[in-house]
């Protein structure tokens, strides 16, 4: 291979600054107490202390998986801390009591958290660490009756509605990472979309772990009643530790009779050096249900980042002709292990999904698609087409496939096909020939690669993915 | 199912073995010897074993299996319609013992059972004869190697082409009988070879077959290998075949499973030199409460390798149809091509299909691609040929037919194409 393909993938990282402000953490470890804490630090109701410590003793009972393909040395729970909040003087009003350190941290992030926001249309819920910062544009959406609030905001103001929806999707016990999550998650975003509202502007929530030996346990549920629709974005960054930080997150969508939810990701956590040394282990439960008929969910993920990815976000289609869809790139670079797709799941009649899924690895990376298609008895007339191209950037990376297709009804269609290319000398010739050189020709190639998902983004999204993949790759062609 | 119960049924089905005869050759007595050893490690797999996830074997650990010790004499006229025309030998076993009164060979090459063909090509057993099925983990290919006795044994020396088809033929008489078959084939330098693996039954038992291959393959070698199972509805097939291909040697498969209550096939081709070329076919065509399983892999372990595959299923009944088609290209086998395609119809509304085509790619420089497709008739060619005056039964019979066809077409012995297009005709007859 060339030598500007393999200087193409090693660009640094650029979010991998440590803010420094003071911070209320835990002491490390994991037990009924630190539940007891954290539940009672957000002044929690019992119904949730109940259902944390519910998950928790569930969680004890379980075995982490060991089916992935991906290889890490074995978690100590004990030596993460589970609570670290930046330390709130007081109860912040309005944007502009936040800590001015942490404004600049965003600011460094490309976060439109200010007047920007409104230019760019979007509001955004801030998650630094496991705490909620900020919640922009909070008024205008609450005129058209949506809630968007951090999750423990929601536990105080909306309590009916947390409590009718939370662990509906993802039980308590649904996994190993499920379960700790539910036992021990300190925030993340709740919105709520009531009966036949549109969404004016894209939601967005921006994570970001600082604290090293923290885990960061974030719980995302967004609920769009009939008729409703939401388009709703994830980003997320961490600075650069030696160490690995876990991040185990849960996300449930709820989507009701004709509701629609697009829930679009761009991850950047910080994926460790060249060596390999530390990144995040980003194990993360997304579910989405289609309750109600005519209901659609859709993901748009784009990962690059992360040591080890760990994550299947899901569409359980129970209403009738209910859709289903997922598109995802994960580029994996130097030694990060993607293992990650998608479960669909047709239960009700004339339900349908779609899959795209596109991996590009280089350096000694891993990527791995693992998906799911599973038609139901029940699901008559169900309908599935996945696609999942592989794009290998050097001889020491791998590209696999495991895609199960279990199909227990007569009338159900389900194609799936794969393929695996390179970027071959040829196309570059073909590139030089024309004048342009090889990074350009790379991130041409990969664009056009990665187009049918970036079509999906959303447009600051697209623009901000497209920079990124080329900004990984840079210096891996040559 | 745990493993106490698990272990004891393993316990019960080797019951038989120490009375097996000492083997002349130490080696094959240490083989055995290792073998039983891991049947007592290892366990009855179930659905929490990856490998077996929608395979539940546990019917079989209901019933007691043993070995039979001397076969029923079976006249000529018995087997009679299992016979092909154009074979040029013939070996045949009868639950698992070899019955050379139905036995012949018109061809210059070995085909001899293993215990007369032992003497001969000691030499060439050691190195090949249980090395290439491995049963570290595999309980059954143990099971089978722990009963390693007798089989088949195919020689064909360098540069000579078989003329016609070698035909093993597997013949279950009674109930509540297991059989090891065991076939080593071993195609020299330049050669080449059609053999034919047949599975047949004379009553609707219920037994046990646990079969292992191993097929050698040097370079520039050719062996056309045809696997028919139609064993009877209540028994029970296991089998393990394993490939190994040396430079630029071709290996063509294709395999049929019609019977059996629970079935399972694990074919492993291993391109163990650089131009090796396989093209392996599956059909399964069951129906009833049937169960039948294809686990294959082809590992493409050098350079400038080719591999095709197409795996096709017809599922009636509440039949359940298991295709699991992995394709490993491992790290410097650069310039591989390979491709791979699962295809199932389900004919009823019971009928079920887990299919997992699987790529594993670890070098950068190759093609591989796969699909797969589950689902019913193309309702526009339904309707075409129903515009053609056919009535809707008949043009769903015929394609169904034409369907499972395309496979049975692939194999290059006209008797038993026939035979098997007439099966598949009868059993796509609404």
């Amino acid at each position: 291979m060339s030598t500007v393909l393999q200087n193409l993938v090693n660009q640094p990282y650029q979010h991998g600054f440590v803010t420094d402000i003071e911070s209320d953490v835990a002491p490390k470890g994991l037990g009924e107490d630190t539940i007891r804490l954290i539940s009672a630090k957000k002044k929690e109701p019992g119904w949730l202390l109940e259902f944390r410590l519910k998950a928790f003793r569930q969680w004890l009972t379980m075995q982490e998986p060991a089916w992935p393909n991906v290889h890490y040395p074995k978690i100590d729970f004990q030596a993460i801390s589970y609570y670290s909040a930046p330390r709130a003087k007081k109860k912040l009003a309005s944007i502009d009591e936040v800590d001015p350190e942490l404004l600049r941290t965003f600011e460094k992030l490309g976060v439109p958290m200010n007047e920007r926001a409104s230019l760019a249309g979007v509001a955004v819920d801030v998650i630094f660490d496991s705490v909620s910062v900020a919640t922009t544009y909070k008024a205008k959406l609450a005129e058209v009756g949506i809630i968007f609030c951090s999750i423990s905001e929601a536990v105080h103001e909306h309590p009916e509605l947390v409590r009718r929806y939370l662990g509906t999707v993802v039980p308590a016990g649904d996994n190993y990472y499920a379960a700790l999550n539910s036992a021990v998650f300190t925030d993340g975003s709740f919105c709520f979309i009531p009966k036949g509202v549109k969404c004016p502007m894209d939601l967005s929530t921006y994570f970001r772990i600082n604290t090293q030996e923290s885990g960061q346990f974030e719980r995302t549920l967004i609920v769009a009643e009939q008729g409703a629709s939401v388009s709703y974005l994830e980003g997320c960054t961490a600075p650069k530790f030696d160490t690995n930080q876990l991040h185990a997150a849960v996300v449930e969508l709820v989507a009701l009779d004709n509701a629609d939810i697009k829930y679009s990701t761009v991850q950047n956590w910080y994926a460790g050096d060249e060596n390999g040394v530390g990144g995040i282990y980003n194990f993360v439960t997304k579910r989405g249900l289609c309750k109600g008929v005519n209901s659609r969910i859709s993901w748009t993920q784009v990962e690059t980042g992360s040591a080890i990815t760990w994550k299947y976000p899901s569409c359980i289609l129970r209403g009738e002709n209910s859709v289903g869809e997922f598109y995802s790139v994960a580029l994996t670079n130097h030694h990060q292990q993607a293992d990650t797709g998608t479960k669909m799941v047709h239960i009700g009649r004339n339900t349908r999904s779609t899959i795209v899924s596109k991996g590009i690895s280089a350096g000694q990376s891993s990527n791995s698609y693992r998906g799911l298609v599973r038609i139901a008895p029940t699901a008559a007339g169900a309908r599935n087409y996945s696609k999942c191209d592989s794009m290998l950037i050097g001889e020491r990376c791998s590209a696999n496939t495991f895609p199960y297709i279990q199909v227990g009804n007569q009338s159900a269609q389900v194609e799936h096909e794969a393929s695996t290319s390179k970027i071959g000398e040829d196309q570059l010739f073909y590139f030089a020939q024309r004048g342009i050189g090889a990074e350009e020709a790379v991130s041409m190639i990969i664009n056009g690669f990665c187009k049918d998902v970036f079509q999906q983004l959303p447009m600051e999204f697209a623009v901000e993915a497209t920079k990124l993949l080329g900004l990984k790759l840079e210096g891996s062609v040559g | 199912m745990n493993t106490a119960t698990g272990s004891g049924y393993l316990e019960s089905l080797l019951r038989e073995q120490p009375a097996l005869p000492a083997s002349p050759l130490a080696w094959l007595n240490r083989l055995r010897a290792n073998a039983v050893e891991r049947v007592g490690a290892l366990t009855v797999p179930s659905a929490r074993d990856e490998d077996w996830r929608f395979t539940d074997i546990s019917p079989l650990t209901k019933m007691p299996f043993q070995p039979v010790t001397r076969a029923a004499k079976l006249e000529a006229a018995a087997i009679e319609r299992f016979t092909l025309p154009e074979a040029g030998a013939r070996l045949a076993f009868v639950d698992g013992v070899f019955a050379p009164e139905l036995s012949y060979n018109r061809t210059a090459v070995t085909v001899a059972n293993l215990a007369t063909g032992a003497g001969r090509h000691a030499a060439l057993l050691e190195p090949h004869l249980g090395r290439h099925a491995g049963f570290a983990d595999n309980v059954f290919a143990a099971l089978n190697t722990a009963f390693l006795h007798d089989g088949a044994l195919i020689v064909v020396p360098r540069d000579v082409a078989v003329a016609g088809p070698l035909h093993l033929l597997f013949i279950a008489t009674q109930p509540e009988a297991a059989s090891y078959p065991r076939c080593l084939v071993a195609a020299q330098a330049g050669s080449a070879v059609t053999v034919i693996e047949d599975f047949v039954a004379l009553q609707e038992a219920a037994y046990f077959t646990n079969a292992v291959s191993e097929i050698v393959l040097s370079d520039n070698a050719s062996v056309s290998h045809v696997r028919v199972q139609r064993d009877s509805g209540a028994a029970f097939h296991i089998a393990n075949c394993a490939v190994s291909l040396a430079h630029a040697s071709r290996y063509r498969s294709v395999s049929v499973a019609l019977g059996g209550r629970i079935s399972r096939y694990n074919l492993n081709v291993l391109q163990a030199a650089e131009g090796a070329q396989c093209a392996i076919d599956g059909l399964a065509l069951i129906t009833g409460r049937q169960l039948a399983d294809s686990h294959t892999c082809i590992d493409h372990a050098w350079p400038n390798g080719v591999s095709r595959q197409l795996h096709k299923c017809i599922v009636d009944g509440s039949a359940h149809a298991v295709f699991n088609g992995k394709i490993l290209v491992r790290p410097g086998a650069q310039r591989t091509d390979s491709s791979q395609s699962s295809r199932n119809l389900l004919l009823t509304g019971k009928a079920r299909v887990d299919t997992k085509p699987q790529l594993e790619i670890f070098a950068d420089d190759v093609k591989c691609a796969h699909g797969a497709t589950v689902g019913q008739l193309d309702a526009e060619e339904v309707f075409y040929l129903r515009s053609r005056g056919l009535s809707d039964a008949a043009a769903r019979n015929l394609l169904t037919y034409a369907f499972g066809a395309e496979i049975i077409d692939r194999i290059p012995v006209a008797s038993l194409k026939q035979r098997l297009e007439s099966i598949v005709l009868a059993q796509t007859n609404h």
